[in-house]
């Protein structure tokens, strides 16, 4: 019965509504990860429950007891801030020692000079655990520096490590690694999912880089004006998005969006090309259609969408070719693989299609549909 | 020497000239006229050589200056950093009228001093001061007395300050060698704390937000914590400078001095601080020499906090 449960959390600064009634259960040792644009509320939300912040309403449970006024520190969660927040004036080893002792020291024995004499047993036990989690860290060789005399990657761990030494139910990173460098980003990346797996317990982590969100978590909350627009496993939310603004979100290079026209309540034309499904419900209404790049596909069947390349971008792994199409306003992104790129270049006219069973359908509020019959679908292309 | 190590010397010639002239000739030249026994209009000097050291070091009125230098010193330096500091953090904390506050400690620091001084004269004056005034009125309410002369504990009316000064009238500030340098110390806090409170407000704007947030999850509970843990390292360097600041600004308290009592450094000479000093010999008495070995004196103070706080700098509150 632990976990953690924020319930109808409210926030506004001044007149700006932050967070609208969120919601959210998490698990006992997940990694949840709250992912959204600049502004959104996923850093607030992180500190409501740190307790850093007071919610306008709602309330807070760790480990089923109700924690909404109960002080940060009595919380047992540990934080690792985007800037690491490490005392400048201590060393890496004084910089993990100090949660320790503010738990586990009396004023007394913390009082300078007599403190050390009277607790040397005491400092000794939290002095070994320092150099456990050192170790476990690969800090060992850093513990006497001054986090001035470290780099980026060193000072994440070193924040890393202050947070782990006490143990604590759960772990909240708000942006931790967007300080580093990309390479060391990615190792990062995969050095905490392994920790999260070593350690069992519950990672609560805040980003606004969708790739961080998507390989390091077993389920993901898609924050946007305040909402929790979609919580999820991150494959269910990049193919199942249940909102325009998710798909738009996640995934990179962006979805492609085309907006078209129900004709018929079992057709819609895209393009002058009709897809079957059950649109009864949308009749005389706009719906869009959301495809992703890697879903559309070159032919050499002329009777596809049309298009002319204005731009490829060259990822080593695959090409990103962006194109114009008549009829349609936006730019569409494609993905192709090195071997079909290098015949394309700008101003070449190509034709490309997809399979219907990748296309995402939004209604004009922006929700996701289903109009195929799931028992159903079909590999079809369009054209 | 190659050619990048000359032209290095081009580059650094206009700030090496214009030391030697601003600081480097001046003080070689009191160190000269130290020696001797130089007073200006006269066609010579004798060189004289530790004698006017010697002088300081043995006469009672030379006494008398170390004495209040240093009493003035220890007293203001401590009080206006303690202020200051305290003054800032209360001003960081509140969330309205923080500019009001901010300007009223900051006013004594614009004023005048000599129009200041003519102020507090005023209000010092033993029968028609306000303070004085306002003192007696204390005796006057019963239990204002009863509070400030101790009598609920059992004191007797003449056991303490207050008691004593309401029998026999109220202190004459600055005329009683008793009084006269710690009058000077009151005014020179009181002038002299909201600058180290600007300066102190600006290095708590550099303190990240996010260390207290550290702070507090690492179970830092309560502000005093806090304090100790994130505030005060992080004003580690501002520390260093106001202090040395306000030591320097210390040594040479001078216009107070004068304003208050412009025939000779209070009553028994209890307020003669070195800079009034140097003016009184150099200046009033046209005593070259000796006013010159007291500049030294005065020169190698400064130099020593300054170096004190260069080695402060470099080797603690440097964290990065």
């Amino acid at each position: 019965m632990s976990g953690i449960f924020l319930k109808k959390i409210n926030k506004s600064f001044g007149n700006t509504l932050v967070l609208n009634n969120v919601d959210l259960e998490i698990y006992e040792g997940e990694f949840l990860t709250l992912v959204g644009p600049s502004g959104c509320g996923k850093s607030t939300l992180l500190r409501i429950l740190a307790g850093l912040e007071s919610s306008d309403s709602g309330e807070v449970f760790i480990g089923g007891a109700d924690m909404t006024k109960v002080k940060p520190a009595d919380r047992n969660l540990a934080m690792v801030f985007q800037s690491y927040a490490l005392y400048p004036h201590l060393t890496v080893s004084e910089n993990m020692l100090t949660p320790l002792k503010l738990r586990h020291l009396s004023t007394l024995e913390r009082f300078p000079l007599i403190g050390p004499f009277i607790s040397r047993e005491k400092r000794n036990e939290l002095t070994e655990r320092v150099r456990k989690t050192a170790k476990i860290l690969k800090l060992e060789s850093f513990l006497k520096r001054k986090p001035g005399q470290l780099s980026g990657g060193q000072r994440q761990r070193a924040a890393l490590g202050r947070a782990m030494v006490r143990n604590p139910v759960g772990f909240l990173m708000d942006e931790p690694l967007s300080n580093l460098d990309a390479a060391l980003r990615v190792h990062m990346r995969s050095e905490l999912s392994e920790l999260h797996k070593a350690l069992g317990s519950t990672f609560v982590y805040v980003t606004h880089d969708q790739a961080e969100a998507l390989t390091m978590s077993n389920r993901l909350a898609v924050m946007m004006d305040g909402n929790i627009l979609q919580l999820g496993k991150p494959r269910e939310i990049y193919e199942k998005p249940s909102d325009i603004r998710v798909a738009e979100f996640i995934g990179s290079p962006k979805i492609n969006i085309f907006s078209c026209n129900v004709i018929k309540s079992n057709q819609v034309e895209i393009c002058g090309f009709k897809i079957q499904g059950n649109f009864q419900h949308f009749m005389d209404k706009k719906i869009s259609i959301g495809i992703r790049p890697e879903h559309l596909s070159l032919t050499n069947d002329r009777n596809c969408i049309k298009g002319i390349i204005k731009h490829r971008e060259n990822l080593g792994s695959d090409f990103f070719m962006h194109v114009e199409s008549p009829n349609i306003e936006k730019r569409i992104i494609l993905r192709v693989s090195p071997e079909e790129a290098l015949n394309l270049q700008v101003d070449a006219k190509v034709n490309f299609n997809f399979s219907q069973k990748y296309a995402l359908f939004f209604n004009s509020a922006g929700k996701r549909v289903e109009v195929f019959d799931p028992n159903n679908i079909t590999n079809k292309k369009i054209a | 020497m190659n050619s990048v190590h000359k032209s290095a010397y081009w580059f650094l010639a206009p700030a090496i000239i214009l030391m030697i002239i601003i600081f480097g000739i001046p003080i070689i030249m009191a160190l000269g006229l130290s020696l001797t026994d130089y007073s200006l209009g006269n066609p010579g000097a004798n060189f004289v050589g530790l004698d006017n050291y010697e002088k300081i070091f043995t006469r009672s009125s030379y006494e008398k200056m170390f004495g209040a230098t240093f009493r003035y010193v220890l007293v203001v330096v401590p009080l206006t950093v303690g202020l200051g500091l305290g003054a800032a953090l209360l001003i960081n904390s509140i969330t309205r009228f923080g500019d009001l506050y901010k300007t009223i400690y900051f006013l004594p620091v614009m004023a005048t001093l000599m129009a200041m001084a003519i102020v507090w004269q005023i209000m010092l004056h033993p029968s028609i001061g306000e303070i004085n005034r306002f003192l007696q009125s204390g005796c006057e309410i019963g239990w204002l007395k009863n509070l400030l002369t101790l009598s609920f504990l059992g004191f007797e009316k003449m056991d303490t300050w207050f008691g004593r000064s309401c029998e026999d009238g109220m202190p004459n500030w600055l005329g009683d060698k008793d009084y006269a340098i710690w009058v000077v110390c009151f005014i020179g806090v009181w002038q002299g704390f909201g600058f180290n409170m600007v300066l102190y407000l600006a290095g708590l704007t550099s303190v990240s937000r996010e260390l207290y947030m550290a702070a507090e999850m690492d179970g830092a509970k309560s502000s005093w914590e806090r304090f100790r843990l994130v505030t005060w390292p992080a004003l580690g360097p501002t520390t260093v400078f106001v202090v040395t600041i306000s030591c320097i600004k210390a040594f040479q308290v001078f216009d107070i001095v004068e304003a208050f009592w412009t025939r000779g450094a209070g009553p028994s000479k209890t307020a003669y601080v070195m800079m009034y000093a140097i003016f009184e010999k150099g200046i009033k008495q046209n005593l070259i020499g000796i006013g010159a070995s007291i500049t030294i004196i005065f020169l190698i103070f400064v130099m020593m906090i300054t170096l004190v706080q260069r080695y402060l700098v470099e080797k603690r509150v440097h964290y990065s």
